[in-house]
């Protein structure tokens, strides 16, 4: 997005022979395979790694934290103040920031929330804020909010696919080719939200705009309030909050030896694709964890 | 529309075929008769509010009274403006209305549409009157029935609403009496912000609901009833039941 200049970010893996890794180079992003190596060059940490995997990431960079770091972490369900705990055997006052975003910032049509931890400045905040706005919307909420934020826009590409699924399916039925379904379904769900999203006017009053009386779009919506459409993207709304929520609580709860942890996270690791990233310098964030 | 002083009573001529309908218009100091000829000899706007089934025959009685200066207003459920007109003189000043029951409070909701021989004068005279009872707007005859479904009955399903309202109340430990009256006011009110202020009621709604709080728990209770999609399946079945009594 041109936020930042490619070679002012480092990127760490342990495992280079990830699609991720050579994506990374070819746009001109340092490398390396060590961790600790990223954290002395750079300022804002990105900790872009699956949520069992942080306490290792902070056990190892630890050491090397110092006052200017910012450190962000966007895994899914890990609190600050777990963060922070973890750090503050390193670092008296460790910059943390959480933040929660969702897989559009690839197309740059992400959402992005973060909130920011007891030693993050404003201008730290402000900071993350620029770089993500580079990928699509962000803004600042307290961290309480980060789960309800999951079930809506984490989660919210999901319930999107499936809509524009069953959309092509109808658009099928109907006799029309399924690429251009696709095509067109996807269009009308971007150009509503477009129209939404600079409209000053409550979703409930586009809708009617669309409806003329005793028309198809009437006909059609009655077929949705029919089925519970809304309370159906309610529930799930709640349902992924939720689980966020109980994930997150039984990550808490556990207590296993970091000694077994290692072992088999690290194995893992080296199997599965991580996307690991430890970015930094200035600015940039790369890809996020799938959370 | 003598409350409102639109029309002194003594103006008001009431005919019926027998005692019992016309105490009450001799209460408000109306002026009445048995005799049907009488008040289309007397009265220029004349209202006709006689069931459906005997209209007709109302029609033929006063046919020959009935002149160029009369404004002819039915108000009988499913009788189309094609037959009365056919039923009347050629050129008769026709209108049709259907009002709803809480006209009776002066907060009712009524529509007409004209016949071919009635005018913006006319229009406008029925309008200025009858809006003294409510909210009065002329509509093409199409849109009758689908005023009775969504009016006409939809003050039942008001009614049953808040019934419902009430009771959820008393289960949770309210007297009746009380949730009744509460109801019935939490309705009151929010229609009259809807009148008042002009929002969309998704917007109004928007702004009841703080973030996880009592509101939209209890609106997710609607949406998984499907409450709208059952409103719209009443407001469609009744206004096809008025279609279909129109027919007959």
């Amino acid at each position: 997005a041109g936020v930042l200049a490619a070679h002012k970010i480092t990127a760490s893996s342990p495992d280079t022979d990830l699609p991720t890794v050579s994506g990374l180079r070819k746009m001109g992003v340092n490398f390396t395979v060590s961790n600790k190596d990223t954290v002395k060059s750079s300022d804002v940490l990105f900790l872009a790694v699956k949520p069992p995997i942080i306490p290792f990431i902070l056990e190892e960079v630890g050491p090397d934290i110092e006052p200017r770091h910012i450190v962000v972490s966007c895994a899914a369900g890990v609190t600050i103040s777990s963060i922070e705990k973890k750090l503050s055997t390193f670092c008296p006052t460790p910059k943390v920031i959480r933040c929660m975003t969702n897989t559009p910032v690839i197309v740059r049509e992400g959402a992005t929330v973060y909130a920011t931890g007891t030693h993050a400045d404003v201008e730290d905040g402000k900071l993350l804020e620029q770089l993500m706005a580079s990928v699509g919307f962000c803004t600042e909420v307290e961290e309480d909010l980060i789960d309800a934020v999951t079930g809506l826009s984490g989660s919210g590409p999901a319930y999107a696919f499936t809509a524009l699924d069953a959309l092509a399916d109808g658009g099928v039925k109907m006799g029309l080719p399924r690429r251009l379904a696709v095509r067109l379904g996807a269009q009308a769900l971007l150009g509503a939200a477009k129209m939404l999203l600079e409209s000053e006017q409550h979703p409930g009053q586009l809708k009617d705009n669309v409806c003329s009386p005793g028309g198809a779009t009437i006909h059609a919506l009655h077929f949705l309030e029919s089925g519970g459409f809304r309370s159906l993207l309610i529930n799930a709304v709640e349902a992924s909050c939720i689980r966020t929520r109980e994930l997150q609580h039984v990550a808490d709860q556990e207590k296993i030896s970091p000694a077994a942890i290692k072992k088999t996270l690290l194995d893992k690791v080296k199997l599965e694709s991580p996307s690991l990233s430890v970015a930094s310098a200035n600015k940039v964030s790369l890809f996020s964890n799938k959370s | 529309l003598i409350p409102q002083g639109k029309v002194p009573a003594s103006c008001i001529l009431a005919s019926a075929p027998s005692e019992k309908n016309l105490d009450t218009w001799r209460e408000s100091g109306c002026r009445t008769t048995h005799c049907n000829l009488e008040v289309l000899q007397e009265s220029t706007l004349v209202f006709l509010a006689t069931k459906p089934h005997v209209l007709p025959g109302v029609l033929q009685e006063i046919r020959p009274a009935v002149g160029p200066h009369h404004i002819v207003v039915s108000l009988a459920a499913g009788v189309s403006l094609q037959t009365l007109q056919r039923l009347l003189p050629a050129g008769t000043k026709v209108l049709r209305l259907m009002p709803n029951l809480p006209c009776v409070v002066q907060a009712g909701a009524m529509v007409f549409a004209r016949g071919s021989g009635a005018g913006d004068s006319e229009a406008a005279l029925l309008k200025h009157l009858l809006s003294s009872c409510g909210l009065c707007e002329e509509v093409p005859e199409s849109y009758i029935n689908i005023h009775t479904g969504l009016s006409g009955s939809g003050v039942a399903y008001v009614y049953l609403f808040a019934e419902a309202l009430a009771e959820g109340a008393v289960k949770m430990g309210m007297p009746g009496g009380l949730a009744s009256r509460i109801a019935a006011q939490t309705l009151l009110g929010a229609a009259k912000m809807m009148l008042e202020t002009g929002e969309h009621p998704a917007k109004l709604r928007g702004d009841v609901c703080t973030p996880g709080g009592t509101t939209i728990h209890a609106l997710h209770q609607l949406e998984k009833g499907a409450l709208r999609a059952t409103v719209m399946n009443a407001v469609e079945a009744a206004t096809n039941r008025a279609c279909d009594v129109a027919k007959d």
